[in-house]
């Protein structure tokens, strides 16, 4: 009498369905906003070093090397933000009464909307 | 007759007293416009192998029985037709992520186990008292739980789902939102006893929101979000415990 | 059973989720960008003297400790959490000791920095 069949699992199983690939570049933004958030800290550490370790810092950040970086970051971080905001009504739904708010809505509402205001008044103070 | 249109079904084959591997097998069956997989297997069973062994019942999308991986997907057989992928064959497989007992057929014993686990029943401490009368529910209560209540069980959020096939502990989509099912009932009164069976382990920390048992449940359950409002009760009750002592009836 | 201590991770990681995906986007922009970009001279000056300015003004410095705290649990938990999806299961416990040691090294390191600015 032989048993049941037991499928092996795949190492690869993220590449196993197109969703899986989508999640996994999702989980990956965390590796790359972690490597960003350091070198913030470098850049708040170089501030407090005084004005001419600032300017220098910043020089070497307008290399091409570090605006690459900057560009991978920033595409990570949106990233983070777009999917993060559409899981925001699965994992918080908002009833009205009977109805839930449209996730569209809830997203903009809970998400985009305060996303566009911290981004764009963070980004005027300093344009200022 | 000879004009008579056909399509190639590659089926999973395994029998256990006589395979040590699984096989596939192609058919040929009877290309119909009107016909769902299940039709085609079906015909196979009735007209050219009848050792093929495969589950199914209603054939109307609500008994749950006739789940199977179509091309890779996990489908309700009955649910899904052959004009779909005609002229390309289909390939039948039995859904991943359970042992296979027999050809299409998977063993649903840990699945089992895992629904009874969340206590899926409405739990009361008067339960023997009926003079109030009935358990009313606004129809605002009966939204909060509703569509997670909509469940028949077909395994699909399971087989599309990689946690529940890597982690034994972990309670799956459909057991996981049948648990935060009855948390939201308005009625209901025995969350901590389910919180007491879904916040162990991995049984529900073992999601990550990978999301795809959404993207498959046919009757739309959204049980990643339920799992996730599950969590966050979790989150809320861990943190309670420090703002009202034990046995507070909080 | 006892229940998981991963409903505090959690919501960390939750409130840290939040937390990124509204202000590191911006945070990109201007560490990346903005200051680096304005060269040598005034504008550069000024943009530099605005940053100071915020990141020197004791609210935003809380304000940004607590960001920058919740982010880096955030990080380490969804790292830790996609290691263990990748195949290190069985080391779940384990890696919380780099991943919310790390987040909690980085956070005081934070904190000790703009202490300083
Ligand atoms: S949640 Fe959806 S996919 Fe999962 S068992 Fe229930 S009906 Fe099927
Ligand atoms: S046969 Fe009942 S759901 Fe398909």
């Amino acid at each position: 009498m032989s048993g049941q069949f037991h499928r092996p699992h795949a190492w690869a199983w993220f590449l196993e369905r197109p969703g899986y690939v989508r999640f996994m570049v999702r989980e990956l933004t965390s590796f790359f906003v972690a490597g960003y958030l350091i070198v913030l800290l470098v850049t708040l550490g170089r501030l407090g070093g005084g004005e001419a370790a600032f300017a220098e810092w910043l020089s070497a950040l307008s290399g091409p090397g570090w605006m690459l970086a900057h560009v991978v970051a920033l595409i990570a971080a949106v990233w983070h933000s777009i999917t993060w905001f559409a899981a925001v009504p699965q994992a918080m739904p908002v009833y009205l009464g009977e109805k839930k708010l449209p996730a569209p809505l809830a997203a903009v509402v809970m998400g985009y909307g305060p996303w566009l205001t911290v981004t764009a008044g963070i980004v005027w103070w300093v344009l200022r | 007759m000879s004009t008579e249109l056909t399509m190639t079904l590659e089926v999973f084959r395994y029998h256990p007293e006589t395979d040590h591997e699984p096989r596939f097998q192609a058919y040929e069956v009877p290309y119909d416009e009107d016909w769902v997989v299940l039709d085609a297997l079906n015909w196979i069973k009735d007209h050219v192998d009848g050792s093929l062994t495969h589950r199914w019942s209603c054939r109307m999308g609500v008994c749950g029985s006739c789940g199977m991986m179509v091309n890779g997907d996990p489908k309700l057989t009955c649910a899904v037709f052959l004009k779909d992928y005609y002229p390309r064959p289909i390939k039948v497989e039995p859904l991943v992520n359970f042992p296979v007992e027999r050809d299409l057929v998977v063993s649903l014993d840990g699945f089992m186990d895992k629904l009874e686990a969340v206590k899926p029943y409405i739990i009361r401490d008067d339960v023997n008292d009926t003079s109030g009368g009935e358990y009313l529910q606004s129809p605002a209560e009966l939204a909060q739980y509703k569509q997670y209540s909509m469940c028949i069980n077909c395994m699909l959020c399971y087989a599309a789902c990689p946690v529940a096939g890597h982690e034994d502990e972990f309670l799956g989509p459909a057991a996981l939102a049948l648990g935060h099912r009855y948390n939201k009932d308005s009625r209901d009164q025995g969350q901590a006893e389910r919180l007491d069976v879904m916040l162990v382990g991995e049984a529900i920390w073992g999601c990550t929101f990978v999301g795809e048992c959404t993207v498959v449940c046919p009757k739309h359950v959204d049980p990643a979000g339920a799992i996730q409002q599950a969590k966050a009760v979790g989150a809320q009750e861990f943190f309670k415990r420090f703002v009202a002592p034990k046995g507070a009836g909080v | 059973m006892k229940r998981s201590d991963e409903a505090f991770w959690w919501a960390l990681f939750s409130a840290g989720g939040v937390m990124a995906a509204l202000f590191v986007p911006a945070f990109v922009l201007v560490t990346g960008f903005l200051l680096p970009a304005g060269g040598d001279g005034a504008v550069a000056a000024e943009r530099t003297t605005q940053f100071a300015a915020a990141v020197g003004w004791w609210p935003v410095k809380l304000a940004l400790l607590g960001v920058l705290a919740l982010s880096f649990v955030h990080c380490g938990h969804r790292i830790r959490h996609t290691l263990m999806d990748l195949g290190l299961r069985r080391y779940s416990g384990l890696l919380k000791v780099p991943c919310y040691g790390g987040a909690l090294a980085a956070t005081v390191w934070a904190a000790l920095l703009l202490w300083r600015v």
